[in-house]
């Protein structure tokens, strides 16, 4: 991997130029307590200390809501809605938001893929960005605190600037126009990195790893846990609308007036629906709340053979935006049988 | 379409042919793709299963239940019991269809050769096992004894009654015992209880049999337990099994089964599963 330097008066020119060639997104706070990734009109706008957004990357390639196809009900022919959106960069992507991308890549982009999700994959650049972690993350134990794979440059704070990975050749190709902006990495840069991740790994709240918790979540399916804490969810679907890995989406059909027309939407759904598991008669799957509330922690908590980690990636969203404060967290401690329960 | 690769999502436009009222609120439809090619092309294996869209309503998948031999057209068994099958249900011949698929894993045929064959159905269950069954009567001679078990609530609700009830005769010189059987209507003049309790009619051999099931969830936990004290083979009982389904292919999410450490979609990886795979796999059942 390539390593360089940039000052952080470059980043703010890389950023400006990055901005003439593509549309660009980064981290903004929106409001007293929340930050998004929002298009960007003025690079200073960037915020490069942030905790989490309240909206993951996903919804660049995956969008809450698509018109998949415009149809024709007497033809009864489907036409393509591809995206037709260019070139765009995400500035600003934790590492673990960038392990949830790899995990969406696998579902979407396997055997079979969706040419929606692909085609905007194609066309995004993704850009790192190092972080320092709060109460609610626990990325570490989810080993996703750190990535080799899945974004073009990844920027590491370091004194003066950052240090710079490259991950691809697409990264190579966007810094290739500016050499002006690019420097040596020096033994100082790479001594405050040390520092830096040293610092990191002390702030998290939890140490170790959480390989075996599927087991025990698998072997503790009647644990109390699920009855006590699902009788305070109040089914509102924010902890998978948050999920940098939640996926599953329901499709329908909006006819135009006269019927003639139309067209197939899919939007997000949620397995906290009651409406998530329920077919024709009208049977459900998944009637109680506390069997959707168990289906998520099971689901959170499989394993990606592609990515090779848990599919909850340990960013604290879910828990952070619970209207009910449920602790997400703290609940997989438990099951888990993990120390610190309690405190 | 435009784009260089076909979209997953995409139907192929489908003429209904013809339907048949099979029950109350069961009807039999036969399609055959517009494109010629594709009507030529078409292949599926028994289990396997199609997105039907009507444009304006959604998407159902529905299993098929004709016989995978017969190119050119397929049959679907639908209930009418939904927004969209409703629908479908008032659709006159003629009338155009989107169809996607053929989807899922369908039934291991291969496995089931040179061994005899019990296919149990309770309520809509007949619907993907009359594939397997019509792959059996196709390939007769890679079969030996071969017993259907066909229940439902009541009399007017066993599928494809009249059909398997016309082949008696040929059955009985085929080694094919054919026992249909209803729960709740004292009117039938035929066999009356669920199928477990009808097991001795059964004309095969337990030990090189394969066991096809379709039915009810409740159904399956007493089968098997039936099954495995009778010394059926478990590596050889199948059964076939529902969920919401959206995409098809995986991707959607509804029909996600599992725990944490055997987490399978029943749209990609089954909906066929084993015996193995239902003890693997929590909550599939």
């Amino acid at each position: 991997m390539r390593y360089i330097k940039m000052t952080t008066a470059n980043t703010y020119k890389f950023l400006e130029n990055l901005k003439d060639e593509a549309t660009l997104y980064a981290p903004t706070k929106i409001s007293e307590q929340f930050y998004d990734f929002t298009e960007i009109d003025d690079v200073d706008d960037v915020e490069f200390h942030y905790n989490r957004t309240i909206r993951p990357p996903r919804r660049f390639f995956y969008p809450e809501e698509e018109t998949m196809f415009r149809f024709d009900t007497d033809k009864v022919e489907l036409y393509e809605n591809t995206p037709r959106e260019g070139r765009f960069v995400i500035f600003g992507v934790h590492a673990c938001d960038v392990v949830g991308l790899r995990i969406l890549d696998a579902e979407f982009i396997d055997e079979q893929p969706d040419p929606y999700y692909k085609m905007r994959r194609d066309n995004g650049i993704i850009i790192g960005l190092s972080c320092l972690p709060d109460e609610y993350c626990f990325c570490n134990v989810r080993r996703t605190e750190f990535v080799d794979k899945g974004f073009d440059l990844f920027f590491h704070e370091v004194a003066d600037g950052y240090l710079v990975r490259v991950g691809t050749v697409q990264g190579h190709k966007l810094l290739d126009p500016y050499p002006e902006l690019v420097g040596e990495v020096t033994q100082e840069d790479i001594d405050y990195m040390e520092d830096f991740e040293e610092k990191r790994s002390s702030m998290y709240t939890l140490q170790g790893n959480w390989d075996s918790l599927r087991y025990f979540l698998e072997m503790r399916l009647d644990h109390p846990m699920y009855e006590r804490e699902s009788e305070k969810c109040l089914g509102c679907g924010n902890c998978t609308l948050t999920c940098p890995t939640c996926r599953c989406y329901d499709v329908k059909d909006v006819p135009s007036i006269d019927g003639k027309t139309g067209e197939r939407i899919r939007f997000w759904d949620s397995c906290q629906f009651r409406s998530h598991g329920l077919v024709a008669g009208p049977h459900n799957f998944r009637p109680t709340k506390e069997s959707r509330f168990k289906n998520r922690y099971q689901c959170k908590n499989a394993y990606c053979e592609e990515v090779t980690t848990a599919y909850c990636v340990g960013c604290g969203r879910c828990t952070y935006f619970c209207p009910a404060e449920i602790n997400f967290k703290r609940n997989l401690m438990e099951i888990g049988g993990y120390q610190g329960v309690g405190d | 379409m435009t784009s260089e690769q076909e979209n997953v999502y995409d139907t192929s436009k489908c003429r209904l042919l013809r339907t048949y009222d099979l029950s109350e609120v069961d009807k039999l439809f036969l399609f055959r793709f517009e494109d010629p090619e594709k009507a030529q092309n078409f292949r599926f294996k028994p289990g396997q299963f199609v997105e039907v869209s009507l444009l304006g309503l959604g998407e159902v998948p529905i299993s098929i239940c004709s016989s995978a031999r017969r190119v050119g057209f397929f049959e679907l068994c639908i209930r009418n019991a939904g927004r969209v099958t409703s629908a479908i249900h008032h659709l006159n011949p003629g009338t155009l269809v989107g169809i996607r698929g053929p989807y899922g894993n369908g039934f291991p045929m291969e496995k089931f050769h040179d061994r005899d064959l019990l296919l149990v159905a309770a309520g809509l269950g007949m619907a993907p096992l009359r594939s397997v069954f019509l792959y059996a009567l196709d390939n007769r001679w890679l079969f030996g004894d071969i017993t259907i078990i066909n229940s439902a609530k009541y009399a007017n609700g066993l599928l494809f009654q009249k059909e398997l009830e016309a082949m008696k005769d040929i059955a009985t010189a085929e080694n094919i015992s054919i026992v249909q059987t209803v729960t709740r209507d004292p009117d039938f003049d035929g066999l009356h209880g669920r199928v477990n309790t009808h097991f001795d009619k059964v004309n095969v051999d337990p030990e090189n049999c394969t066991v096809a099931m379709c039915g009810p969830p409740p159904m399956y936990k007493g089968m098997f337990e039936e099954c495995i004290e009778r010394g059926y083979d478990p590596r050889y009982i199948f059964v076939t099994l529902e969920r919401k389904m959206k995409c098809g292919v995986g991707k959607c999410g509804h029909c996600n089964v599992g725990t944490a450490t055997s987490w399978k979609y029943i749209c990609k990886d089954g909906p066929v599963f084993g015996y193995y795979d239902v003890l693997d796999i929590p909550g599939l059942i």
